[in-house]
């Protein structure tokens, strides 16, 4: 099957120096991967150079088909959404409005919405379950809230990939759950390509349909959620010395 | 929701219209020389026999409230411009300097001319004032990579503004010259002397930036949700934010050329037409921050020439004082509605 997103030898970091080099991922419509590793590993470098934050130091990205240099920024607006770790504090702005904002690379010269666009907004609140908060000020809703709004903001774009850096970071259990069910859903109903990373390993390994270990210098292994998260090998990746993985329960443990 | 918003819009925009009525007409009708209404009415119109009494409306309370009015309405909008650009609530073109800026080239350029015996061009004010605020904000955007945290930022631009205005204030004490009385007025700010060729010129000037504005209303609503997602959503970050400063620039350049640092409107007046309308939607906010600055300024400037006549206060005593508790006001409940 052809993949949605790909990376070639890709080199990221910042300032010009190279800090992972050579990572070569692929994405495909419908699948979910996942970037995981300890803290500092590069993850968010790694999504921010797909994203075009960060300028590619070598290699490619390529957009179904094309590379991210070739596409005109409409062109890849319409087919790539993202939900990055940065607040997002909008002035007086509803959920509604800031769901509304990712019409943006199809609207006219100011930007008014038409009623097909409204229609997608309404959709998208739908279907990340949104809509009995979308009239509330954007300012005013919980964290768990929040990331579902810009989950449905995301979605308004109508992209075929979503890139998504630790959107479950500071969300509770119950936030956390429900935000990953509902990509779920999306990447079911939408026939989306999601690429994301995570901090936590159980909802890493439950959601992946291959995850992508980053440590530090390199890609150190890519591969099905099963042969990931293995006892030795998540031990090895967050250097474990006295502590281990339970791979029944997804948890790391530290043996006293 | 939608409708609600449409009748918060609709009666906003009547609100601004009756209060630009009213001090419009409450402006010709104001000054040290008392005239009725139906006099006024009859210069107006053309008629009006007392030559005095004519020139008295025509080419001094006229051009004058014009003046207040598109002033006004241009730093007003050139705050909000700065602000959405800073992503901070204080920002403002006297705030951050760009008007001390302003007003140090002109200055320069004004001794420089007069020293000299040559007319100054309102051209060549407009053109030094645009260098001065861009090399002011300049300076801001060099401190800016530096400094990330924005409270720091406006610091420095207070700081850049006491700089340029100090070194203004002692190029006026130097220069002697008998016109220099004259730049000492204008150096304090105000929209007196205003006349139709300069209005005609500030018209021109400010409508033009002002049309710009509202076509970059579209990045702007995107901007507002930061710099990462308006780069997704296809912004093209560098030019639109080159496009920003050098309208915000542009707008607040022209109102110090031709009336002097004026305080405070830029900051205050976004934040009470975004309490007024209830949103930041940029299609509202351009019109309804010209017509809230005009006005306010229309209203302070009848205060600056008619509360302590004879004498005339500098426009931005009069500004400050109705703009500075608004600014204190908005922190305040800013503060309140996060926590």
């Amino acid at each position: 099957m052809k993949s949605y997103l790909k990376t070639e030898d890709l080199a990221v970091g910042y300032h010009g120096k190279p800090l992972i080099e050579e990572v070569s991922l692929c994405v495909q419509r419908g699948k979910i991967v996942t970037l995981i590793g300890p803290n500092g590993s590069g993850k968010s470098t790694i999504l921010k150079t797909i994203i075009g934050q960060l300028p590619e130091l070598s290699g490619a990205v390529y957009l179904d088909g094309e590379t991210m240099r070739s596409r005109s920024r409409n062109d890849i607006a319409r087919r790539m959404a993202i939900l990055m770790t940065v607040r997002v504090e909008p002035e007086l702005m509803t959920c509604r409005d800031v769901v509304s904002s990712g019409r943006y690379p199809y609207t006219g010269k100011l930007g008014m919405l038409r009623e097909e666009d409204r229609k997608i907004v309404e959709q998208s609140l739908a279907q990340a379950d949104a809509l009995s908060f979308a009239d509330s000020p954007f300012s005013a809703i919980s964290d768990g809230q929040r990331q579902r709004i810009l989950l449905a903001r995301a979605l308004c774009q109508q992209p075929q990939l979503i890139v998504l850096d630790e959107p479950t970071s500071y969300l509770d259990i119950r936030y956390k759950l429900e935000l990953l069910s509902v990509l779920k859903r999306m990447v079911r109903e939408n026939d989306l390509a999601v690429l994301l990373s995570l901090h936590e390993l159980d909802l890493a390994r439950r959601i992946s349909d291959t995850v992508v270990c980053v440590a530090g210098d390199r890609i150190d292994r890519i591969g099905p959620p099963e042969e990931i998260f293995t006892s030795d090998y998540i031990a090895q990746l967050y250097h474990l010395e006295r502590g281990k993985y339970d791979p029944c329960f997804s948890t790391l443990e530290f043996v006293p | 929701m939608e409708r609600k918003r449409a009748k918060r819009t609709y009666l906003g925009f009547s609100l601004l219209f009756v209060l630009l009525a009213v001090f419009l007409i409450w402006n010709l009708l104001a000054g040290s020389v008392s005239l009725s209404a139906s006099e006024i009415w009859q210069i107006l119109l053309g008629g009006g026999e007392d030559l005095t009494q004519r020139r008295i409306i025509m080419q001094i309370r006229l051009p004058r409230m014009m003046a207040a009015l598109i002033l006004g309405g241009a730093l007003s909008v050139s705050g909000y411009l700065l602000q959405t650009f800073f992503h901070n609530p204080i920002a403002g073109p006297f705030v951050l300097g760009i008007s001390s800026g302003a007003k140090l080239a002109v200055s320069l350029v004004m001794i420089f001319l007069l020293s000299r015996g040559v007319k100054s061009s309102s051209a060549l004010l407009i053109g030094a004032a645009f260098v001065g605020a861009m090399l002011a904000m300049g300076l801001i955007l060099l401190i800016s990579q530096y400094v990330d945290q924005m409270s720091l930022l406006v610091v420095c631009g207070v700081m850049i503004g006491y700089i340029c205005s100090a070194l203004t204030d002692f190029l006026v004490t130097f220069a002697d010259d008998s016109n220099i009385v004259n730049l000492h007025n204008w150096s304090n700010g105000s929209f007196s002397g205003m006349k139709w060729e300069d209005v005609e010129t500030m018209a021109w000037v400010c409508g033009a930036a002002l049309l710009l504005t509202f076509f970059l209303s579209k990045p702007i609503r995107a901007y507002q949700l930061g710099e990462v997602y308006a780069r997704n959503l296809g912004v093209p970050i560098r030019a639109f934010r080159t496009a920003l400063i050098l309208l915000s620039s542009v707008l607040s350049a022209c109102v110090t050329a031709f009336a002097g640092p004026v305080s405070f409107v830029g900051i205050a007046l976004p934040h009470l037409m975004k309490a007024l309308f209830k949103t930041a939607e940029p299609l509202l906010m351009i019109p309804a921050c010209f017509l809230g600055g005009g006005i306010f300024c229309l209203v302070c400037d009848l205060i600056a020439r008619t509360a302590f006549a004879p004498a005339a206060v500098s426009i931005s005593s009069v500004t400050a004082v109705f703009g500075a508790p608004v600014v204190i006001y908005m922190m305040i409940c800013r503060k309140a509605g996060r926590t």
